[in-house]
């Protein structure tokens, strides 16, 4: 059996060297492979429970978010460990304008150039603030790196063959959403919303190999962190993916209002990736095209998986308040621009 | 948890992307594109994890230096960066962020076990009935013939179901009409009707959605749902309409068991 091999090795190989020294204590290592040998006598009946076509279809979703958001993920934690590494916090402060009100628009651009999955956007905006970044541009950069990248772009204009304001419209909504949470924050935002652990310095290493260890180190903890987050948000996109039916969505037919309303929910439960959100927007033909709009704004600024992944990166606190306000501002902002543009 | 127990499971995860991007099992689950992504994303997983493991190997054991080990290459490099390492890098989170890092790590034993040993299977027919009737993308409201490019003139034509649906739902030029078109397909029931339906993705299979054409004539009581079939049909003109959701039906004139393409999907 072929699937057995990795796990047993893996783990018995470093079991072996954590054990031998000093007292005997359950550590997780042991836990992790009584949990792995469990798993591996219990296969065939763990198998047989999950042999249910809805759970099924769950378990494909899951693995499906987790595959498809850990290799940005993992581009991310490599972006930040190289922050944490070999840019300076003097060298950022240069870079940006003294003033936080014309760094945002800065922050904001800079999402424009870096093709960023919002999942990988979060490590990156911690390691900004810890590098003494303004938090109101961080967050900036947070909101529009995932939502306004080439790709995303690119993206929407396939979608939506017939609909080339679409992409315009998505543009404008979503970088007004990221400047507007940008000022909002500069102007109201305050810094013990954060939990002390996210925000603490990391000093920048003076030497070239240490530097190197920094890289390796930062990225391992922020993968280890983030990634278990993401898994949190992986399972409730499965699981809501399973139990909210998209067919109701087509019983809303013309009413706008309460269209936009459901959208922007749904864009929050479905947590999808912005890079293929468009796709699932455009076939929701029933709709108008201004609840789609919504949907495109606020799903790549706010959604569970996001929520959870931020209060694991930033505090609870912090997540409670500007999680609710950015889908408040996106919403806003997609109503209006749609107004205007389409 | 503790620093082993996470780089086990960065090696175990990294291995699990590893498999299924060279067993071809990502296809259940992404686009194809994203196979070069999961590759290097396996193998920077298991370089960070690698790293650490080394790395914690040779500052526990000092003095013998393994001279085989790029990393750490000599005996001053091991009494210096690595205690830098453990102030810059980890003792944040080892005071205040430990206890609530610790906990979230363990679940990314989910997705390693879910790959290893659930390996869960392509979306299906449950999928297809769980969506309801959604409708094909609209190409085009008004008049899509200039959209759809003639087909080839082959006695048999393959084609994508989402470009089947498509042309009957949009192509005002009928360029399906008494062609003899060759499907490729599971099969679902729905409420009496037998559908050979197939799931397009946009990028996984998070964002999937449907595609199906309604089976008319055959013999399909021996096909049960999620059985792949190719199929030879013809289109029923002026089938998918407003009133049945765009889901077009089909006379078939021969169909044949197949095996689940290797992509089952189409994008």
């Amino acid at each position: 059996m072929s699937t057995s091999a990795p796990p047993d090795g893996g783990a018995e190989g470093s079991a072996a060297t954590t054990v031998a020294p000093g007292r005997r204590r359950i550590t997780s290592l042991e836990v992790l492979c009584v949990l792995l040998v469990l798993a591996l006598v219990g296969q065939t009946w763990l198998a047989s429970v999950l042999d249910v076509p809805a759970v099924r279809t769950g378990a494909t979703i899951f693995v499906a978010v987790c595959v498809q958001a850990i290799p940005f993920l993992v581009f991310g934690v490599l972006v930040s460990g190289a922050i944490a590494a070999f840019v300076s916090a003097e060298a950022l402060r240069r870079v940006l304008p003294r003033r936080a009100a014309l760094a945002v628009p800065v922050a904001g651009a800079a999402g424009v150039v870096l093709p960023n999955c919002e999942c990988a956007a979060v490590p990156v905006a911690r390691r900004l603030i810890q590098q003494d970044v303004p938090p109101s541009v961080a967050l900036t950069f947070l909101l529009a790196a995932p939502a306004v990248n080439p790709i995303v772009l690119v993206a929407t204009a396939v979608a939506f063959p017939g609909e080339p304001l679409m992409v315009l419209a998505r543009f404008a909504g979503s970088m007004a959403t990221a400047l507007v949470m940008g000022w909002l924050w500069s102007r109201f935002g305050k810094g013990e919303w954060f939990a002390t652990w996210a925000i603490r310095r990391v000093p920048t290493p003076a030497d070239n190999r240490s530097r190197w260890g920094v890289f390796a180190e930062t990225a391992r903890q922020d993968l280890v962190d983030a990634g278990g987050f993401l898994v949190v948000g992986g399972l409730t996109a499965a699981v809501l993916n399973v139990v909210v039916p998209r067919s109701w969505i087509d019983t809303l037919g013309d009413q706008v209002v309460l269209g936009v309303v459901v959208m922007a929910v749904l864009a929050v439960l479905l947590a999808l990736c912005s890079e293929a959100d468009a796709f699932v927007a455009a076939s929701l033909s029933a709709l108008p095209l201004l609840p789609r709009l919504v949907f495109l704004v606020v799903g790549p600024a706010i959604d569970i998986k996001l929520f959870v992944l931020q209060a694991g990166t930033f505090g609870r606190a912090f997540a409670l308040r500007f999680a609710p306000l950015t889908f408040v501002v996106a919403l806003v902002c997609a109503v209006v621009v749609g107004a205007v543009v389409l | 948890m503790r620093r082993e127990t996470q780089n086990v499971l960065l090696v175990l995860l990294g291995g699990a992307l590893l498999k299924i991007s060279f067993t071809g099992t990502y296809l259940r689950y992404v686009k194809p594109a994203h196979q070069w992504l999961l590759i290097i994303a396996g193998v920077v997983m298991l370089a960070l994890a690698t790293v650490a493991i080394a790395r914690d190997l040779s500052t526990r054991r000092p003095p013998s230096p393994h001279p085989d080990e790029h990393h750490e290459p000599t005996p001053e490099e091991l009494s210096v960066p690595p205690s830098s390492v453990v102030t810059g890098g980890r003792r944040p989170t080892h005071d205040h962020g430990h206890h609530h890092s610790a906990r979230s790590a363990w679940l990314l034993v989910l997705p390693v076990l879910a790959v290893f040993l659930v390996a869960p299977p392509a979306l299906g027919a449950d999928s297809v009935q769980r969506a309801a009737d959604t409708a094909p993308r609209p190409v085009a409201e008004e008049d899509g013939s200039a959209l759809f490019p003639a087909l080839p003139p082959d006695e048999i034509l393959t084609l994508p179901l989402s470009e089947f649906s498509e042309r009957a739902a949009w192509d005002s030029g009928n360029s399906l009409d008494g062609r003899a078109i060759r499907l490729t397909g599971f099969v679902v029931r729905e409420g009496g009707a037998v559908y050979l339906a197939r799931i397009a993705i946009g990028c996984c299979a998070a964002d999937a959605y449907p595609v199906k054409v309604r089976l008319e004539g055959g013999d399909l009581a021996r096909h049960p749902d999620d059985s792949w079939l190719q199929a030879v049909v013809e289109l029923v003109p002026g089938s998918a309409t407003r009133a049945t959701d765009y889901v077009p039906a089909a006379t078939v004139t021969s169909l044949h068991p197949v095996n689940e393409p290797e992509d089952p999907y189409e994008h």
